[in-house]
């Protein structure tokens, strides 16, 4: 047993605690099944469900090779495009945002505003900046780069001030002791440390921004999304199926390499 | 590979030692990116022109937003407790059935091939993005809440079971070892022996997943599996932005306070 | 050679951190500065390099007044004496080279500072100057795949491709196990002795001070009271220098703390 087995059986203070929040998890359990409504459920349900098997296991073949601008892989290239660059923006606003939002270079109120900002930006999903960009740039992946862009800057900025919080300030003094003015401390003791932990963060980022690229499309912002939802309308499963297959496929590849590349700069 | 094109430089020291310093990799990664770049912009029809020439748009967009349109809450509460009533519901079945999810999925526990097997299906749940599994949801189990749900539902699944059986195959192995040793079944000496040892990460992986739940929940509604997605989607479409607001402003209290109380609780927990 | 003249140093808070220091210390001597926690022997060590302001008296190290240095005169002066500290102070997360070849740093044109390129010159003196402590194989390594050891000696060869004509050492081995404390404190024997370096080293450990240095320096509350060779140091004078209490000085070995 450990200790947090142990500490239930000999505290009974502890134990009623752990009785109401069970009582408490229970109650909004039931409280949230009469959200379930089994009224839209029709029979042909199934058929679609079955459908959808036999697409994902019979995919249109032609399809998930042409190079065409319908075909899987120019759609999955051009969902790459939008996350790529989406990374790219995103990462130079928020690089300004992270240091204006730290504690230890901006004063308080400064850095307080800042966060709630963040935090607003984090918040607000990112369909939602898709449909407002549409307005501004007209549907297509441009729309969807803007999106992205926006979208990711919360987090990351979030992430980078805490690599900024945690810096190792103790290398400066070294510098100040070799003759190194402020532009040499800065490029030769803080950035090599916010470099790979930056970067790291960033692909992170990136392999997110794929997920969020792919289902752009569904507000009409480019990528994978619109043909999926299209061919899903018109009940042409093996299309479906062979789109699924191409969107879980990259996404599962660049998890992969981005897991080692950031693996590789954390540890060295 | 790279070393073979690029050979080493030769430094020769002064007392006769020969160090070979490797190429570096920092201009080939540089001209890929730059080219990865010039690949997009095309791919993506990317513009600075329009950006400057229409980019103020989105702020005029953001300024009808404020100030909200306050008479619309009365038309927000139900969509919004829909919202999360499904990520609740949602994250309350998917976390419990992570667990045997999990169990299937550690190599330390059950035989290599079904692990393999189950971390694959695990795997592939965890990389559909919500909203795709939300859209065929919605195709099988009809318009509404209930498709929402089960996207939640297995989402939470996959992503709270990869976390614990990676739990499951980092925990100390000889307590189950003993357990096994005085006559126990398998399941039953993970239950006494590994579950305890998860089990605060588990609840605190269970939260954290329900705390991004309701974030994915909030657009679910565009593809019609319920909640207040579908409100924000039809006040777009109208271009009725400062009932738009009105719902974000809802959406970003509701998360942030949700945030806040399950963030206590994660605390407590570790 | 190095001159304190009547040296005193106040801290902000009206604490007397260095009274009536005079001292003279040679060209290629190796120095022991011993003392208990917070005596000053840090601060007597960081005014040689300007780290700290002087607030009386005289500070002369080759015939430079020390405190009369300003801005860029300070960092040009910095350049040509080494400084290594207790807990290594390299950037961990880059290759051992480029700790070494932060020395240049301060010398190069703008351009090169900004892209991070060194000569080929540079390069061959970083690497000599890691050969020169033993770890030349290591060049093209993380520093954070080292061990706490070859850190400190990354850090010496920095300190060595800076080609000082002094080295300042505060407490360089506390954070060490004995066996690598005792290898880096050959690392500074080799080199005081092959290239008439001065070394001055602050350090809790007595035995090795006393095992390696040619003359110690004994700090009592910011004032030197024992000053004289290693071999001369009684019994007595530790007494006095720790004030009698032998065994504070072992617990304050054990827990391996720098002082202010």
């Amino acid at each position: 047993m450990d200790a947090i087995e142990k500490q239930l059986h000999a505290s009974p203070r502890n134990l009623r605690y752990i009785f109401t929040i069970a009582i408490l998890i229970l109650l909004l359990f039931i409280w949230s099944l009469t959200t379930v409504n089994l009224d839209n459920v029709s029979e042909s349900g199934l058929g679609i469900a079955a459908g959808i098997i036999g697409g994902i296991l019979n995919p249109d073949l032609d399809l998930l090779f042409s190079f065409t601008s319908q075909g899987v892989l120019y759609l999955l290239i051009e969902t790459i495009a939008i996350a790529f660059l989406g990374t790219i923006m995103g990462s130079i606003l928020a690089i300004p945002l992270a240091f204006l939002s730290a504690s230890k270079i901006v004063p308080k109120p400064v850095a307080s505003v800042t966060r709630l900002l963040l935090i607003i930006i984090r918040t607000i999903p990112a369909l939602v900046y898709g449909l407002m960009f549409i307005r501004v740039t007209g549907p297509g992946p441009f729309a969807g780069v803007l999106t992205i862009s926006l979208a990711s800057i919360g987090m990351l900025a979030k992430l980078f001030v805490d690599v900024i919080e945690e810096l190792d300030t103790n290398i400066l003094e070294s510098l100040d002791s070799i003759g190194c003015n402020t532009f040499e401390k800065i490029r030769y003791g803080i950035w090599p440390q916010l470099f790979s932990m930056f970067l790291s963060i960033i692909i992170y980022r990136f392999d997110m921004n794929l997920r969020e690229a792919s289902i752009l499309g569904i507000v009409g912002a480019g990528g994978i999304g619109a043909p999926l939802i299209f061919a899903m309308n018109a009940y042409r499963w093996s299309e479906v199926g062979s789109i699924l297959i191409g969107l879980v496929v990259l996404i599962l590849l660049v998890e992969f390499f981005s897991n080692r590349i950031r693996n590789k700069l954390v540890r060295g | 590979m790279y070393d073979r094109i690029f050979p080493p430089a030769k430094i020769t020291l002064p007392n006769g030692k020969i160090v070979y310093e490797k190429k570096s990799r920092a201009p080939i990664i540089l001209v890929l990116l730059v080219l990865a770049t010039i690949i997009s912009v095309r791919f993506t029809n990317f513009d600075l022109n329009t950006l400057f020439k229409r980019g103020h748009e989105f702020f005029v967009i953001i300024g009808q937003m404020i100030p909200p349109k306050w008479d619309y809450l009365n038309n927000i509460w139900k969509p919004l407790l829909d919202t999360i009533k499904m990520s609740l519901l949602g994250s309350i079945l998917g976390s419990i059935a992570a667990v045997p999810a999990a169990y299937f999925a550690s190599s330390n526990i059950v035989s290599k091939p079904v692990a393999a097997v189950a971390k694959f299906f695990l795997s592939i749940l965890r990389t559909l993005p919500t909203l795709v599994t939300a859209l065929i949801a919605t195709f099988i189990f009809g318009l509404g809440t209930l498709a929402g749900t089960v996207a939640i539902f297995l989402f939470t699944i996959a992503y709270v079971g990869k976390l614990l059986y990676e739990q499951i195959e980092n925990a100390n192995m000889g307590s189950f070892e003993a357990m096994e040793s005085i006559g126990m079944g398998r399941l039953q000496a993970f239950r006494y022996a590994i579950f305890p040892q998860v089990l605060p990460n588990y609840l605190s992986t269970s939260l954290f997943s329900f705390e991004g739940n309701v974030r994915y929940a909030a657009i679910l509604g565009y593809v019609g599996a319920g909640g207040i997605g579908l409100l924000l989607d039809e006040s777009l479409g109208w271009r009725d932005y400062s009932s738009v607001g009105m719902i974000l402003l809802m959406l970003i209290i509701t998360v942030y306070l949700i945030e806040k109380v399950s963030e206590h609780f994660r605390k407590k927990l570790i | 050679m190095i001159e304190f003249i009547d040296v005193g140093k106040t801290y902000s808070n009206n604490m007397k951190a260095l009274e009536d220091i005079n001292l003279r210390i040679e060209k290629g001597e190796f120095v022991a500065v011993i003392g208990p926690s917070g005596a000053g022997k840090s601060t007597l060590l960081r005014c040689i390099n300007r780290m700290h302001d002087i607030s009386e008296g005289k500070l002369i190290v080759d015939g430079v007044e020390v405190n009369s240095l300003k801005g860029k005169e300070i960092r040009k002066f910095r350049q040509r004496i080494g400084m290594i500290f207790q807990s290594y102070n390299l950037v961990t997360r880059i290759s051992v080279i480029k700790n070494v070849l932060v020395s240049f740093a301060p010398k190069l044109p703008y351009w090169r500072k900004v892209l991070g390129l060194y000569t080929k010159e540079h390069k061959v003196k970083a690497l000599t100057a890691l050969d020169q402590v033993g770890i030349l194989d290591k060049a093209y390594v993380r520093v954070d795949q080292l061990s706490g050891g070859q850190q400190q000696r990354v850090a010496l060869a920095r300190t060595l491709a800076q080609n000082p004509d002094i080295i300042l050492a505060d407490e360089p081995i506390a954070s060490l196990d004995p066996v690598t404390a005792k290898q880096v404190m050959d690392d500074f024997t080799k080199i005081n002795r092959e290239t008439n370096i001065s070394v001055i080293i602050n350090i809790h450990h007595v035995e090795i001070a006393l095992e390696y240095a040619d003359r110690i320096i004994g700090i009592r509350k910011g004032k030197i009271v024992y000053d004289g060779k290693a071999e001369d140091l009684t019994e007595e004078n530790l007494n006095y220098i720790y004030k009698g209490q032998t065994e504070e000085l072992q617990s304050n070995e054990m827990e391996g703390k720098t002082d202010v």
